[in-house]
């Protein structure tokens, strides 16, 4: 066993590439895949938030005249249709960088996240999760161009309800598994110099001036 | 003061569970960002109902930033920055503060020429968004460095830092 676990160790796929990696374990200095993923959420939470003020317009109208904001429906519809659809396009990256920079993580040893995972564990949910909630939706974007192009052309409320409420499903999903992301960078240390140099037992007042 | 609002701090430093101000910003950047490039798009392919997907993307960029800032200032507060981090935060928060000047004024403007031709767009406004975008890009850099490079208020740096070593 101790010869096949030094076996391993030398043949990890990861040490291939370790000599072009820096302290955070990649290539380059700051990791990517957050930084779409502040797009992906954005997107997607602001596009059903306004297919929601489209919906439940006549409730509202009121209001945006008390404050002398002129408004149409349509207009609203059309934020939820284009946020949907950027959103879409945009997540097709955001899980390709989030899948490299998954390849070269290295979660700190010995942690348990709050969610009571190990680093691992958690890599594969936020691995697995994120390609779903991209199929998830790209599908959503398809629904609601049939709803927008084809079954409610001519209506006002341009979404069903079971969309929105679809949505809101979507949003919770998005938050689980957005907090498991965020624990693989502050309770793992995944791509974080300075957890990744404290780990190595580095001194940051030298290491990071 | 701020030990008597709050509830004791945890692992990561924080009074709640793990930092809000990387959530909230989710809607500033990306609001942002998606209206300019709606600009953009809606001027050079002609699709001019864009502007109005746009100005709502605008409005709510807007509204986001104020409650980055006030989460931003608590987080900064308490993240305890060490090193070169220090002059980063100072930055970054006076860029946040800035973006929500200019996202403001940004957004006056564009609600009086909305209510003038929603159909139209002058070429000004696209240098605005070019301004917008470039100082939004510039204050993700910087934040991205306090979190990805410096670690603050990851559960590591925290334990490091009430241990005295950092």
């Amino acid at each position: 066993m101790q010869f096949f676990n030094v076996v391993l160790q030398s043949e990890a796929p990861l040490n291939q590439i370790a000599a072009g990696l820096g302290a955070n374990d990649l290539p380059y200095s700051l990791p990517i895949h957050p930084n779409l993923v502040h797009l992906t959420i954005g997107l997607f939470v602001i596009a059903i938030a306004f297919d929601f003020a489209g919906a439940l317009y006549p409730l509202e109208k009121r209001i945006f005249r008390f404050l002398a904001l002129p408004v149409t429906r349509a207009g609203f519809h059309d934020v939820g249709w284009y946020n949907l659809l950027a959103c879409s396009v945009i997540s097709f990256f955001t899980v390709a960088a989030g899948f490299y920079e998954m390849l070269t993580a290295v979660p700190l040893p010995g942690v348990i996240s709050t969610f009571g995972l190990e680093g691992f564990v958690s890599m594969l949910w936020h691995g697995v999760g994120g390609v779903l909630l991209l199929a998830l939706i790209v599908l959503m974007t398809i629904w609601r161009g049939y709803q927008r192009f084809l079954w409610r052309k001519d209506l006002g409320r341009q979404v069903q309800w079971i969309y929105l409420f679809s949505g809101v499903l979507m949003m919770g999903l998005m938050g689980i598994h957005g907090t498991v992301g965020a624990q693989l960078a502050a309770e793992f240390g995944v791509h974080i110099t300075a957890d990744q140099l404290l780990a190595a037992g580095a001194n940051l007042r030298e290491a990071l001036p | 003061m701020l030990e008597h609002l709050l509830p004791p701090l945890n692992d990561h430093n924080l009074p709640w569970m793990d930092t809000i101000h990387p959530i909230v910003v989710h809607f500033v950047i990306s609001m942002a960002l998606i209206s300019v490039f709606f600009d953009f798009i809606g001027v050079i392919a002609g699709k001019r109902a864009l502007f109005e997907v746009s100005w709502w993307n605008l409005l709510f960029a807007t509204t986001a930033i104020f409650v980055a800032i006030m989460f931003g200032q608590v987080e900064a507060g308490l993240a305890n920055p060490y090193g070169a981090s220090r002059d980063i935060l100072n930055i970054h928060s006076t860029i946040g503060w800035s973006l929500a000047g200019i996202l403001s004024v940004l957004t006056a403007w564009r609600y009086v020429l909305r209510a003038k031709d929603p159909l139209s767009l002058p070429l000004a406004f696209l240098g605005a968004d070019s301004l917008l975008a470039a100082l939004v890009v510039a204050q993700v850099y910087l934040g991205d460095q306090l979190i990805w490079v410096y670690g603050l208020h990851t559960v590591k740096v925290v334990e490091a830092m009430r241990a005295g070593l950092v």
